[in-house]
Parts: structure tokens; C-alpha cells; sequence
């Protein structure tokens, strides 16, 4: 046991999560937002003026916007759905381990992992960069809104593995059908985004140095919204774990 | 110890007569899945010793099994171990352990990381040493190192047991466990759950195959469409079983001759003559076998096919019902 958590759990979590080809995949994702940057930086004459815009462009949208979202979504779903689907659930059931020690080992997993796929792939662009304009501040604010949007994506996400066998697919629908179109596009859905919270974080932990020209989510909006997602999420999977029954056949 | 066939009410084994409390009991249990009936009204209480859970595929075992480890909530009745409801308890898994139907186990671990890993589930002040003894116990030493994708259907199942019995609970319950086990195996294990039984631990075997349970459960509970169709010494189940109604279908050079000799058999109570051939009644399988060919061959009749017609355990099973 560590604190809260069962440190077995999250040994297997870890097992699970990695097994097979999903290491490549997960670096993969972390390595993508690299060659976007060394490609700008051998293509782009004159750094000093877009390196900022750029910076910010690519920690939204690709980093923030799209690789957190579905990094959470590969490793949320699988936390609790692998063992689903392979009939191995059974096996954590059937020791004496309080059922919220599982949800809670699983989602620190989730959301470590995620963070492990995301760290390299804002530090890495930073560094290639430089410059003065992307100061430590700007890094940093990412980092806190990336982690804070991989917090809230596992809690959903490892519900939804809880919840239906198709949950990757439909995880992917919801990141990329409402995150990736709907809360761009339209204002009035900003303030149910995930997305946009993380956002809105990244500026708050940058003290303002990361400047947003378009409409940022209100911090106490930001806050509420994600603690009743996250804590909810979370409390329906102890829900759905207590009451899970084995396959229902005769 | 007598057999009870189709009885209500509870049905208690006691193999240590008076000194070992009732560990499992179900009272009036029923659980249904939307309105199919998979167990209904089942009732029975076990002390340490091993209950075989015999009947055909589909007679709810599992489900029984389920409940009794409390991964199935009843509809109707009471589930107890030791003395509380496992279904919504974890700690009752400090004395619980399921052995699920199936081959499935984490593939991407290898056997002894199963064991271990299953030890620290079960947070025991040693778990390296447990997980060595219980590898011990189901002989898998040797393939300890392999991943579990890599093991035959027999060496899963025996790697699932050994994580069964890390904790070495006082309920050991064992879904179909012969399941792909050869017969060198399947002895080991007979050994290692007698004498599991032996040291006072409730050990209940599910198996659709009666002879599988041959020599091994002293106590068998017979399941038949969800209902407890018999319940009691296995021998005296098997009696029941083995002196039923034999039907058989006898090919020959002459039919009509054949059943005009074998109504005068005393071990013979029907005959009829079908298009082609003699179905013939008895209730003394052995005798009617052994009479056969005498009669046969004193009629100058030649037998060509002697074929019995009701062997599916389905059957038996039905009989037993019926009675």
C-alpha cells in the first residue's frame, strides 16, 4: 500500500497499459509534436517573431487539443476495459482490497501514464526552439494545464471503460466529434470542454504569460466544472466496480 | 450419510459429523437474468470436505459458484460465508478463493508473476514464499519463468489454482478444473485438493462429467435447470444414476425372433419392435449385457449392432429430475 493506493494494482495497471504494442504507440504520440518543431525550425527563416506563436499553436491544439485527449482515452479505457475484456477483472474481485483502492491505483496510473506521454512532448519542442520569448513561465503553465486536462480525461475515461465494451471508440468520437469540432467552433459549449479548461489552467499557472486572443472559460467556472467531472467521474466508476456482477450467463 | 433426491428445504453435509460449522450456507436462493430463471430455490450448507457441483452445461453451477463468492448478487434468498453475505465484502476474500471457468489470465505476465502478484493481492507478510509453495503445490516449478500466453490449457488452469491458494482460504471454489488437464495432472490435482479437504477446507468442484467426481467428492450436489435435483453420497447418487432405465437398439438377422427371446429375460421389462431393429427396456444394464449374447446365440439369431439409445448425461440427469 502506498497512502490510498495498492501498489500491486498499479504494478498491473502499468503491465496492462504497456503490454503489447501500446509503448510504441504511446511514444509514437510523444514524438510527433517533435518533428512538427524541428521541421518548422529548418524550414522557418525567420524564428525570433512566429517561434512564440508557434510554441502556443502546437501546445494547444496538437499537445493540448488532441494528444492528451486521446492519450488519456487509450490508457483511461484500457485501465479497467483490457481486464473487461479479457475476463481477468475477476482476479482484483476476488482479493480483500477495498474496491476504491482499485478505482483510485487505476486512475493514477491513467493519469501518470498520459502525463509521461505529454511531458516529452511539450519539453522536448521547448528546448529544440529556445529563445527568450519561451520563457519557463510559458512551459510550465502547459505542463500544469496538460496534466490538469489528463486528470479530468482519465476520471471520464475510466468510467467509460467501466461502462461499455466500445469504450475506446466512443471515447475517440467524444474527443474527436466534441472536443476537436464542437467546443472550437462554438463559444457556448467552451465552458462544458475539457479542452478549454486545460486551457484556461496553462494561462492561470503562467501568470498570464501565455496571452489567448479568443474567449477563455472563467476560472470559477474552470474549477467547478472540473472538480464535479472529475469527482463524479470517479465516483461512478466505484460505483460500477461495486456492483459489478460477472458475465450474465446461465 | 443418505441421498436426498429432488429435496426442499436445506440439505446439510456435515463429513466431519458435529465438529466443523456450517462455512457456506444458501437459503432459498434464486437468481434470475431478466425472466430467465438461472437458479432457483436452492438451498444447502457445506462443511470442510470436497462437494462435488455436478449437472449438465447450462444448470446454473456457475452461477452458484458466483454467488458463493459473492461476484453474483441473489435475486431471492440468502448467500452466506462465515457467517456474512460476500457479495459487496471484500475482506471475506481473505478466506474466499474462485477458481474461474476459462483459460483467461493475464498473458502478458509470466506463471510465477501471477502467483506473486496474486499473494500481494491478498497482502500476506510473505508473499514470495507463498507464491513458492502454492507453485509447488499445483507442480508448475518447472514453466514458473514462461509467460502464460506461452502454457497449454492444462498448465493455465493449474497456475490459476496455484493463485487460488496463496492465501490457503477455508472455501476453495473450483469452476470445471479438469478442463484440459491430462490424466497424469488431473491425479496430482485429485491428490493436492483431498488433502486440502483433509486439513478442514471447504473445497466444491463443479463438473458436468459424473465420472470426473469418481473417488474425489464424497458429498455431490446434482444441479438440473437451475433447481438442486439430488443431493447427497456420491455413491448412492451414482446408484440411482447407474439403476435407471437402460434403453437400447439392438441390430439383428432376426428382429422378431431376438424379442420374443429377450421378453422371456428377467432382467428385460420392455421390447419393441422398430423398423428395423428391437428397443429394448431394462433396468439391470449389467445382467441385460451379459444375458445378451446367450440369448442371441440359444435363438440362433445373429447380432449385428448393439446400440445403447439414452447415454447423454442430459438424460441421466432428466431421470433424476423425474424421480
Amino acid at each position: 500500500m502506498i497512502g490510498p493506493l495498492n501498489r500491486t494494482v498499479m504494478w498491473l495497471t502499468w503491465r496492462q497499459l504497456f503490454a503489447r504494442k501500446r509503448i510504441y504507440i504511446a511514444a509514437a504520440f510523444a514524438l510527433v509534436p517533435v518533428m512538427f518543431t524541428v521541421f518548422f525550425k529548418f524550414t522557418t527563416d525567420d524564428q525570433s517573431g512566429s517561434r512564440l506563436a508557434f510554441f502556443n499553436g502546437l501546445s494547444r491544439e496538437l499537445i493540448i487539443g488532441t494528444l492528451v485527449p486521446l492519450a488519456a482515452a487509450l490508457f483511461g479505457t484500457t485501465a479497467f476495459g483490457g481486464e473487461v475484456d479479457d475476463s481477468t477483472l475477476v482476479y482484483l474481485l476476488i482479493k480483500p482490497i477495498a474496491r476504491w483502492r482499485i478505482v483510485l491505483s487505476k486512475y493514477i496510473v491513467a493519469v501518470m501514464s498520459t502525463v509521461a506521454v505529454m511531458i516529452p512532448a511539450l519539453l522536448l519542442p521547448w528546448f529544440v526552439l529556445g529563445g527568450p520569448e519561451l520563457s519557463a513561465k510559458v512551459l510550465i503553465g502547459y505542463l500544469v494545464g496538460g496534466t490538469a486536462g489528463a486528470a479530468i480525461y482519465c476520471a471520464l475515461f475510466l468510467s467509460l471503460g467501466l461502462a461499455s465494451r466500445r469504450a475506446l471508440v466512443i471515447a475517440l468520437i467524444y474527443v474527436i466529434g466534441f472536443e476537436a469540432v464542437l467546443s472550437r467552433n462554438l463559444v457556448g459549449v467552451k465552458s462544458l470542454s475539457v479542452r478549454e479548461f486545460a486551457v484556461a489552467f496553462s494561462r492561470a499557472a503562467s501568470s498570464g504569460t501565455i496571452e489567448i486572443t479568443s474567449y477563455v472559460v472563467p476560472m470559477t467556472t474552470v474549477w467547478t466544472m472540473s472538480v464535479i467531472l472529475l469527482i463524479g467521474a470517479l465516483a461512478l466508476s466505484l460505483r460500477r466496480l461495486s456492483r459489478f456482477e460477472m458475465a450474465e450467463r446461465v | 450419510m443418505s441421498a436426498a433426491i429432488a429435496g426442499s428445504g436445506v440439505v446439510a453435509f456435515t463429513p466431519q459429523a458435529g465438529v466443523a460449522p456450517h462455512v457456506v450456507e444458501l437459503r432459498h436462493v434464486s437468481r434470475w437474468y431478466g425472466n430467465v430463471v438461472a437458479v432457483n430455490d436452492v438451498s444447502f450448507t457445506l462443511t470442510p470436505g470436497i462437494t462435488g457441483l455436478l449437472g449438465p452445461n447450462g444448470a446454473g453451477k456457475t452461477t452458484i459458484l458466483h454467488m458463493m463468492a459473492g461476484l453474483l448478487r441473489p435475486s431471492a434468498g440468502d448467500v452466506s460465508v462465515e457467517g456474512v453475505p460476500p457479495a459487496g465484502n471484500p475482506d471475506i476474500y481473505g478466506s474466499i478463493a474462485l477458481v474461474p471457468e476459462g483459460e483467461a489470465v493475464q498473458p502478458f505476465l509470466t506463471g510465477w508473476e501471477f502467483a506473486l502478484m496474486s499473494a500481494k493481492l491478498q497482502r500476506l507478510p510473505d508473499p514470495e514464499a507463498a507464491a513458492r509453495r502454492a507453485i509447488a503445490l499445483v507442480d508448475m516449478g518447472a514453466a514458473e519463468g514462461r509467460l502464460v500466453s506461452t502454457y497449454s490449457k492444462g498448465m493455465r488452469q493449474r497456475i490459476k489454482i496455484a493463485g487460488a491458494l496463496v492465501h490457503e482460504p477455508a472455501v476453495l471454489l473450483l469452476d470445471e478444473p479438469f478442463n484440459g488437464m491430462d490424466p497424469r495432472q488431473r491425479l496430482h490435482m485429485i491428490d493436492m485438493l483431498r488433502s486440502l479437504a483433509k486439513s478442514g477446507c471447504v473445497v466444491v468442484i463443479s463438473s458436468h462429467i459424473l465420472e470426473e467426481l469418481n473417488d474425489l467428492a464424497s458429498n455431490v450436489l446434482v444441479m438440473v435447470a437451475g433447481r438442486l435435483a439430488a443431493s447427497g453420497d456420491f455413491r448412492e447418487i451414482r446408484r440411482l444414476m447407474t439403476d435407471r432405465p437402460h434403453t437400447f437398439t439392438l441390430m439383428s438377422s432376426n428382429d422378431r425372433a431376438l424379442a420374443a427371446a429377450l421378453l422371456a429375460d428377467t432382467s428385460v421389462f420392455g421390447v419393441e419392435l422398430a423398423e428395423p431393429g428391437v428397443v429394448v427396456r431394462t433396468k439391470d444394464r449389467g445382467a441385460m449385457t451379459r444375458n445378451l449374447a446367450r440369448l442371441a446365440r440359444d435363438a440362433g439369431v445373429r447380432l449385428l449392432e448393439v446400440k445403447p439409445t439414452d447415454q447423454s448425461l442430459e438424460s441421466v440427469f432428466s431421470y433424476l429430475v423425474q424421480r
